[in-house]
């Protein structure tokens, strides 16, 4: 259903910076060295919970190389967070001037001349601490008798959320059949290959640089200038290469801050690079939920209601931890049509490592109980799933009420194809099974809970008098790729080819504001403020081709590989550098600059346009030891018009192995308010050559709002696996696992269980 | 954070055991994929480190139909995973190396530095256990070779003393109706084992069990044998049944200790399963070998 027959667009495409990547010419924060660079560590607390009585660093600064010891009393204490419209959900002091509230969180932080004394110095800062009772459990820290962790916060709810349509106790009393059933949903480490790292540098003129590893350079810039009290245009936020995000490196980090910090005392470069393990244990995490799911159906499979209550694990503090309740609780709902639906969450506090978005934004959990819990329905009342699923799937033009407008969805043909290929593999041995999960995403929030004054993306597109392009970006590339596809977007509309596009992102000095990369919004958002700028731009050009051509008004003119042409008479035209060359003349010697932005507007409470897909995963369980293999994961996906296939491939390879991570392997286990396995010994992740073989269909829809009908690829695609992988396990073994990850012993657990039950009947 | 060390680079074996004897706080590496980790995580400081990898006497591979296998100290795991020979003679040690870490783990990795870590999870000691491999170790003074299986004494602690090096690995050449098959149980294939287990089964003419080996990784301070398991298949004509028994008694006798990994009883329960499984798989090699 291709609109437009495309020259750039849906050609594979290598990413523009992967030369300089492979080769190491890339200049990460970790590559940065300026003149006089001082290092910094970060002492961080050994406890879950205590006061702190008095901080000493008279031993630390005497060690020779020490420049500077910092801690609370030498910021300003504003307590912050990246939801800076609430002031009650900024409650995080990232040096804390009165207590600490987990393990790993920063009490102080030194800078010296090497990096190594840095560290023996950390050693020489006496903290007394007076230690309090800590609770780790969101289901524990609610109760009454629990301690408080943030003053005045009653039973620990840092944050609650209700979503409800339609009439839902009149849509159960419809239902045939009703299930309920508790879920446990682990959290899961960002891990990231660069961990979290920053270079701050404070000039006497009153200007701080910020090199950092964030996924907004604008939200860095933002939330520095409000803890270190300058004005947003003093601070200037460098981010070229990013070295991974998911969803961990949009809010402001310990590294960032204590350099900033060190630099404005000491007019000097700080640099701080995170360990590994520190980003395993103060860096913010996937958030643990526990699920309650009740759903009623009719016996024909029509889904009637939904009713979910969720108690998720925030730890410290808030982070993007209210949003990620809010998503969870709407994609729970996803991708059906419910009569009633009711969702209450309730983010607890606990003295934990604080949990934040995660690559899926609080989906995969959603979807790993509802999209099991409705085989095992479909099991019970004899249905068949694809069926259901096709019978109460969203479609185009469905309005999900008083939420959000469905303008594109190829929900049915990823049903129909997955549900052919499955038919295709026939018969599976014993012990092995292949399990469905339909989910779908969101191309962008809606929400301003930054209270950013800015359009949520913005593009300038610069035309020299070579023809030469210039595109200024605020959106950030983290590894995804948003560059290269924002130079595609641009090479695509302006009608030249991809060589002619500069693209410069990650600073906010020379780039426009952008909210970043979070939420899968750039391709939409950034990809229609680029698009509407190269038409600004293209606009200019087409005015003179127009003069210059003496053609009729009646015909149109475009561009298309470097030949200005009329569309109706493409052979009839002008070279693009030529024409170039002449406006520039025409213009006074200006170049060509065309200005775009994108700001959603009437599109419900979420997401201007939705992406969706089926995922089939085909798993072997060893009965005896629990153990699992993985044969094969396929999907079936609509993201409207792909931009670069070869882009989108590896956001699904990518989402494979992080998604299949969360559903077997990696899991961060706290024992006392301490991570059991902040290493990559212990934290399992899939390596390389143990990825099994994934597969992507791509669905035909067209999506109005997005750029050439766009929309987003590669968060949502987090979102079905744990769920398909337990049905896989259902299908093979007939139990019912409802705790992640999906471990031996877990598998031998519900094994056991099952031969008990049946010993019984 | 690493801490700073002299370097030694020692040219011959003979200037390595020199320059060993000679510092005190020393430590040897060889592709450091055990020794890095641990200095890395503060638990050794070491003041020198005598690098070996140089020493070219010790990296070989050689086979002999009388004398049997012997790998030199400072071969890498790759060179073991790549050798025809060990494929056709020792295929139980080509699939191990297959599966031991990764292949950036493999190139660096030594036989010698992996063995003298003598962590109990390791991978080669349960197989050159079981294939009843000798070791040698030396110092400027002499050497001296004893069975793998009394090398180990502890977690990472071994029969040698300061100043000994590991120089060689010895496995007998194989005799006729003879199988051996090891598994790691783990949840990626390269990762390292939870538990392990490696089985030898010798048969006898007439089909019954000459002799069976059976050493279990991971399963306590040291790669252990089971010996009771062992004698209990001894003379008899094997079946699933003395497996599964044999497998249970492993279980019995392993003493696992539980981590985040996995709990003492689904670790006894694996090896239990592991167990069963290797003898079975070694009984099938030997009743098909010549």
């Amino acid at each position: 259903m291709s609109h437009a027959k495309y020259s750039v667009i849906n050609t594979p495409v290598h990413n523009i910076d992967g030369i300089a990547k492979v080769t190491g010419r890339a200049t990460y924060t970790f590559d940065v060295t300026l003149p006089g660079m001082l290092h910094g560590k970060i002492l961080r607390s050994p406890h879950p919970h205590a006061k702190i009585i008095n901080i000493d660093a008279t031993r630390a600064m005497e060690l020779s190389g020490v420049k500077i010891v910092v801690t609370g009393k030498d910021t300003l204490g504003i307590k912050q967070g990246i939801w800076r419209r609430y002031e009650e959900l900024c409650d995080e002091q990232v040096l804390p001037l009165e207590k600490v509230r987990y393990i790993g969180e920063p009490v102080a932080a030194v800078a010296a001349i090497t990096e190594e004394i840095a560290e023996a110095a950390l050693d020489l800062i006496d903290v007394e601490y007076e230690v309090l009772p800590a609770v780790y459990e969101p289901l524990e820290a609610i109760k009454k008798e629990a301690p408080t962790i943030h003053e005045g916060v009653e039973r620990n709810v840092n944050v609650t959320r209700h979503i409800e349509w339609g009439d839902v106790d009149e849509a159960f009393e419809e239902a045939d059949y009703i299930r309920e059933d508790w879920f446990k949903c682990s959290g899961q480490a960002h891990m990231c290959m660069e961990t979290r790292a920053a270079v701050s540098s404070f000039t006497p003129e009153g200007k701080l640089t910020c090199w950092a590893s964030t996924q907004s350079a604008y939200y860095t810039q933002g939330l520095l200038a409000g803890v270190l009290g300058l004005r947003e245009g003093d601070v200037r936020v460098l981010a070229p290469y990013v070295g991974g995000g998911f969803g961990g490196k949009f809010e402001l980090d310990a590294a960032m801050f204590c350099s900033a910090v060190m630099s404005m005392k000491l007019h000097k470069p700080v640099k701080v690079i995170f360990t590994r393990e520190e980003d395993f244990i103060a860096s913010k995490r996937r958030t643990p939920m526990f699920y309650y799911v009740r759903t009623g159906m009719k016996k024909d499979g029509t889904f009637c209601a939904r009713e979910s209550r969720m108690f998720s694990n925030g730890g410290a503090y808030t982070g993007m931890g209210a949003t990620a309740l809010y998503l969870s609780g709407f994609f729970h709902s996803f991708p059906y049509k419910w009569r009633g639906y009711r969702y209450d969450g309730y983010r607890v506090y606990t003295n934990t490592l604080p949990s934040t978005s995660m690559r899926g934004f609080g989906a995969p959990q959603a979807m790993f109980c509802s999209e099991q819990q409705i085989d095992w329905m479909c099991a019970d009342l004899g249905l068949d799933p694809f069926e259901v699923r096709r019978k109460n799937g969203h479609t185009e033009g469905y309005e999900v009420p008083g939420q959000a407008f469905i303008a594109s969805c190829g929900l049915e043909q990823c049903i129909n194809e997955i549900e052919k290929w499955v038919k295709a593999k026939g018969k599976m041995p014993p012990n092995r099974g292949i399990g469905i999960s339909s989910c779908g995403f969101m191309s962008g929030g809606i929400f301003n809970w930054f209270d950013s004054p800015y359009s949520f993306s913005s593009a300038v597109v610069t035309i020299n008098v070579d023809g030469t392009v210039e595109l200024h970006v605020g959106c950030q590339d983290i590894g995804q790729g948003s560059n290269t596809t924002m130079a595609i977007i641009a090479a695509e509309t302006l009608g030249v080819k991809m060589e002619d596009i500069k693209v410069h992102s990650g600073d906010t000095t020379h780039c426009p504001a952008d909210l970043g990369a979070w939420g899968s919004r750039q391709t939409l958002m950034a990809g229609n403020a680029v698009k509407m700028a190269c038409e600004d731009a293209k606009k200019q050009l087409l005015e003179f081709a127009y003069a210059e051509m003496g053609i009729n008004i009646v015909y149109d003119l475009d561009i298309k590989d470097r030949w200005v042409h009329i569309v109706a008479r493409p052979e009839r035209g002008l070279d693009y550098f030529e024409l170039v060359k002449k406006v520039l003349r025409a213009k006074d010697g200006q170049r060509v600059v065309g200005r775009g932005y994108y700001t959603p507007h009437r599109k419900g409470m979420i997401s201007p346009a939705y992406s969706y897909m089926m995922q089939a995963v085909d798993a072997e369980i060893d009965p005896e030891t629990g153990r699992i293999k993985i044969h094969e994961v396929m999907t079936a996906h609509d993201c409207g018009q792909p931009i670069n296939p070869l882009g989108l491939i590896g956001q699904l390879e990518g989402a494979a192995s992080m998604a299949l991570g969360y559903a077997y392997l990696e899991d961060m286990p706290f024992e006392d308010g301490k991570l059991m396995n902040p290493n990559l010994v212990d934290y399992k992740v899939i390596k390389a050559p143990e990825m099994p073989p994934t597969g992507i269909i791509e669905i035909d829809t067209y999506e109005p709002e997005g750029p050439y009908g766009a929309k987003e690829a590669g968060e949502g695609l987090t979102n079905p696996t744990a769920a398909a992988l337990g049905n896989a396990v259902y299908n093979a073994l007939g139990i019912q696992m409802k705790e992640l990850p999906i471990t031996p012993e877990r598998i031998l657990k519900a094994l056991r269980e099952k031969k008990e039950q049946e010993a019984q009947k | 954070m690493i801490n700073d060390f002299h370097y030694l680079k020692p040219a011959s074996l003979k200037e390595a055991l020199a320059m060993y004897a000679q510092h005190d706080d020393c430590k040897v590496i060889c592709g450091g994929q055990s020794l890095l980790i641990v200095m890395r995580q503060g638990m050794l400081a070491p003041e020198y480190l005598l690098d070996i990898k140089h020493v070219k006497e010790l990296s070989y591979i050689k086979f002999d139909d009388k004398d049997g296998l012997r790998i030199g100290a400072t071969t890498t795991h790759r060179e073991i995973e790549k050798s025809d020979i060990i494929a056709k003679k020792y295929p139980v040690l080509v699939a191990m190396e297959q599966k031991l870490a990764s292949i950036q783990t493999r190139n660096w990795g030594t036989i010698g530095g992996n063995l003298a870590h003598a962590d109990p999870a390791g991978d080669p000691a349960p197989v050159l256990m079981a294939l009843k491999a000798n070791i040698k170790f030396g110092n400027e003074k002499g050497d001296n070779t004893m069975p793998l299986d009394e090398f180990f004494v502890d977690y990472f602690e071994t029969k040698m003393d300061h100043g000994d090096l590991v120089l060689e690995v010895h496995v007998p050449a194989p005799e006729p109706k003879f199988g051996c098959a090891y598994q790691k149980f783990n949840l990626l294939d390269s990762d390292m084992g939870i538990v392990a287990a490696a089985a030898a089964v010798t048969l006898n003419a007439d089909g019954t069990c000459k002799e069976a080996r059976i050493v279990l990784g991971n399963a306590g301070p040291t790669p252990m044998r089971v010996t009771k398991a062992e004698d209990l298949l001894k003379g008899k004509k094997l079946d699933d049944k003395l497996f599964a028994e044999a497998g249970q008694i492993a279980s019995e006798e392993a003493q696992p200790v539980a981590d985040i990994h996995a709990s003492e009883e689904h670790r006894r329960h694996v090896l239990g399963v592991l167990t069963k499984r290797m003898l079975k798989k070694a009984f099938e090699q030997a009743q098909k070998a010549a």
